[in-house]
């Protein structure tokens, strides 16, 4: 009994006494932790600047970032973060830096090009931006030039808008049978197709809001085999556009990881929809859609929005077809930054490399989503 | 011999017993009128719900518990039976209801598919119980006519009731 | 042997259940109207318990053995099959008797589908009753339907069918017409409406236009109509395209106003296309 007092003594002087130790004369990794000091190596590299700049930028330190740049005389603090999380809401305002890379490009004794991939983690998944840096020496060190994106600064002006929008009430709680409701939005299967993939099988395919009132949709597929059985069921899940206009068509693509198309029999494709509340605006236009052959093959191209609301997150899916018209593949891109009124924003989907020689001609369409709205 | 004899009695009373338990089922030839075709694998599912709305409403009676109706019923017919439960309770009574023999028949399958009407030629037993203690039981024989509707995944009673005369 | 007698008797009241008598002490109606009065007539003497059981509704009293015992208007109200069950000092007493539906359509259930489709096309809409009365019983007996359906211009389509074991249905065709019509079901007393959309089928003849405005070319369609010359509404999604070269642009666009418009950048030489869903419209070469 008297044993255990001791040694809880013991315990306790000691735990107070290691923690004074800490604070007067702290360890330098938990001094950088907690904002003290930078732990960070010396830039005595083009390599290690570039480095560094990354480190800080996945920490958050904002004003350390800055202050390493050796331009940052050519804009300010705020200009800088905007440039990296964006002015307005969009994927990248949430998104905390996952990892970056850093690769040499070119170097002298005095200065070096260096590029530093970015790979973000958004909600909707990783994203990656990419930016060459120019890095020069400056005395003992070395320090990276930020090559700040302008974007072009839309006059400010009033955009009149009729502003088309369908609301819907829905039936109250209870039994509603026999009581007339609102029918669901008609839509149809317009095109499906199944591949064989290294990774598993995809259905491919296009759907037509057929109504004359906006539908939310989705739509599921289920395997069978030749003798009836369900082997699987999966659904479009992001890969289709959900808010569909009265005649608007949107791709989809259903995943079936690790199945085998031989040993499928026939597939169930069944959609769905619902009634929802729209809006016929903003209009996206694709412009300069252009499909780039092998090798790095994707579809480029850029988004313009005709409206005067900013569009925080923008999808962009892109649908390829060989020379006889059939689907061949279904790509998409999140756009992680807020598309501004009137203002171009590249895009780039890419294309499988042994599906690309297939591709003759592509359908780009785009959905979007405003933070607060409805989707 | 008697030894013997008390086995086949045995045998056949628990048959007797379980032919109770599973009422014999016969099945006719639907005879629908309307645009709506009705797939065969509609028509059993129909079928066996309906069969099993028996199973609980036997026992829902018998246990004076109306809860046990929700899976199987909605609608007036399940307001119906739920408040035959209630007066049942407030009474001290509860029913033992058997179903012996079906004859069903599909009648009318309406053209959007929200419902699904059919009649039973029933033979079933009924046995009262005041207060625990029971009354003689009796047989019916009657002609059913029910009306189903479809539920998220299985076919509803709303209408469940026995034709005059037959 | 007593023992065979005791497994023969087993085996006998398994097989057929007890039989009563339908008559002797208990006097039974052979039906009642739902929500109606009735009585029912004992004899003998003493004191008994009767019983009324049904699937909709269950009574018991105590009654004077060799009176007639009353039911109020308003005792038995949900049809359906009753068994009687009298238990007195002696042999229990047993019948049965129904309770048919009340007299006069109080309420339809009526089914009308879709709530929204396409003029022009052939028995398309519709409608399935059912028939009931105040008690929300079932009212089985053959009764006669009437169905009409009725645009905004007042022409009307009407059929009568009468019940079959409670349910009636119909069919109609969607008019040429794009509007709300009425479809009405009346029974008896009874009536119920519903209001069915008809709206206008795909665009026929879609066409567009282009001109130059600034840098940009302003694609405007002609009004979009349907095939029997209803207006397509606004809200449904035109899609223009630009093809030059491995370049494409395109644009889905909402009808506002009636027709579709867009200013985009097309260089000289563009192929530009417009269709709404699945239906091509006009093609248009552009040149300086």
């Amino acid at each position: 009994m008297k044993n255990g007092i001791l040694l809880a003594a013991a315990l306790i002087i000691a735990t107070v006494v290691l923690i004074v130790i800490g604070t007067v004369k702290p360890i330098p990794s938990a001094e950088h932790f907690a904002g003290e000091q930078n732990l960070l190596p010396s830039s005595s590299t083009p390599e290690a600047a570039v480095r560094n700049l990354g480190d800080e930028i996945s920490l958050g330190h904002w004003a350390r970032a800055y202050d390493s740049l050796a331009n940052k005389t050519q804009f300010s603090e705020d200009e800088f973060i905007h440039d990296l999380t964006g002015y307005y809401a969009n994927l990248r305002t949430d998104a905390t830096l996952n990892s970056f890379e850093v690769r040499p490009l070119h170097a002298t004794e005095n200065d070096a090009e260096m590029r530093l991939t970015l790979h973000w983690a958004t909600v909707l998944g990783p994203s990656e931006s990419t930016r060459d840096l120019h890095v020069t020496r400056v005395g003992d060190h070395w320090a990276p030039e930020w090559p700040l994106d302008k974007r072009p600064a839309v006059p400010p002006q009033v955009i009149p808008v009729n502003y088309l929008r369908w609301d819907v009430i829905y039936p109250g709680p209870g039994d509603d049978w026999g009581v007339q409701g609102v029918e669901a939005p008609h839509v149809r299967i317009v095109d499906m197709r199944p591949v064989q993939r290294a990774e598993g099988v995809v259905i491919l395919g296009e759907l037509l809001n057929d109504d004359v009132v906006p539908a939310y949709v989705s739509v599921t597929a289920t395997l069978q085999s030749k003798t009836g059985k369900a082997l699987a069921t999966e659904d479009s899940f992001d890969k289709i556009s959900h808010v569909l206009l009265p005649k608007q068509v949107t791709p989809f693509l259903i995943d079936f990881p690790d199945a085998t198309l031989s040993s499928v029999g026939s597939i169930r494709m069944s959609p769905f929809s619902t009634l929802v509340p729209a809006s016929a605006d903003p209009v996206i236009e694709i412009d300069n859609a252009h499909l780039n052959p092998a090798p790095d093959a994707s579809l480029s191209g850029e988004l313009m929005n005709e409206s005067g609301q900013i569009v925080n997150v923008a999808h962009v899916l892109g649908t390829f077809y060989d020379k006889s018209g059939q689907v061949v593949w279904i790509g998409d891109e999140y756009i992680d930054r807020a598309l501004l009124p009137q203002t171009p924003q590249a895009f780039l989907i890419h294309i499988p490399e042994d599906l690309a020689r297939n591709v003759s001609s592509q359908r780009t369409v785009v959905s979007s989503f405003e933070y607060g709205g409805v989707l | 011999m008697l030894r013997r004899l008390f086995i086949g009695c045995a045998g056949v009373a628990l048959a007797a017993g379980l032919a109770a338990a599973q009422p014999s089922v016969r099945v006719e030839p639907a005879t629908l009128q309307g645009p709506r075709a009705l797939a065969e694998q509609t028509a059993n599912s129909v079928i066996q719900d309906y069969l099993q709305s028996w199973r609980s409403l036997s026992v829902a009676l018998d246990q004076n518990n109306p809860e046990l109706l929700d899976a199987d019923f909605t609608g007036d017919a399940k307001s119906k039976l739920a408040e035959t439960i209630r007066e049942q309770a407030a009474l001290g009574m509860s029913t033992h209801y058997q179903d012996l023999t079906h004859d069903v028949q599909i009648v009318f399958y309406s053209p959007e598919g929200l419902s699904l009407e059919l009649t039973d030629m029933v033979q079933y037993e009924v046995q009262l119980f005041d207060h625990g203690k029971p009354e003689p039981k009796q047989q019916v024989r009657a002609r059913y006519v029910v009306m189903l509707t479809p539920a998220q995944v299985r076919w509803r009673v709303r209408v469940f009731q026995a034709l005059p005369g037959d | 042997m007593r023992l065979l007698a005791f497994f023969a008797s087993g085996l006998a009241l398994g097989v057929a259940p007890l039989a009563f008598a339908q008559s002797g002490n208990l006097t039974l109606p052979k039906a009642v109207e739902a929500g109606a009065a009735f009585s029912i007539a004992t004899a003998g003497s003493g004191k008994a318990t009767l019983y009324i059981a049904g699937l909709g509704q269950v009574v018991k009293r105590q009654v004077d053995l060799g009176q007639t015992v009353n039911f109020p208007v308003g005792t038995l109200y949900s049809a359906g099959r009753y068994v009687v069950v009298l238990q007195g000092d002696q042999e229990p007493e047993s019948g049965e008797f129904d309770v048919v539906p009340a007299k006069g359509v109080a309420e339809l259930s009526f089914l009308a589908r879709p709530s929204r489709l396409p003029v022009g096309l052939h028995d398309a809409i519709t409608g399935a009753v059912y028939v009931f009365d105040a008690y929300k019983n079932l009212m089985v007996a053959p009764t006669p339907v009437s169905f009409e359906l009725s645009g905004p211009s007042g022409a009307a389509q009407k059929r009568t069918v009468v019940t079959r074991f409670g349910a009636a249905w119909t069919e109609f065709d969607s008019t040429a017409r794009q509007g709300a019509d009425k479809f009405v079901a009346n029974a008896g007393a009874a009536s119920t409406r519903r209001v069915i959309s008809q709206v206008p089928g795909d665009p026929c003849g879609l066409t567009m236009t282009a001109k130059r405005d600034g840098k940009q070319v302003e694609l405007q369609t002609a009004p979009i109509r349907d095939c029997s010359g209803n207006p397509v509404p606004d809200g449904e999604v035109v899609t223009f395209t630009a093809s030059f070269g491995d370049d494409q642009s395109t644009a889905d666009v909402p009808i506002k106003g009636g027709i579709a418009k867009i200013d985009m950048p097309i260089q000289d030489g563009a192929l530009i296309s417009v269709a709404s869903g699945v239906v091509m419209g006009n093609q248009i070469r552009w040149e300086k």
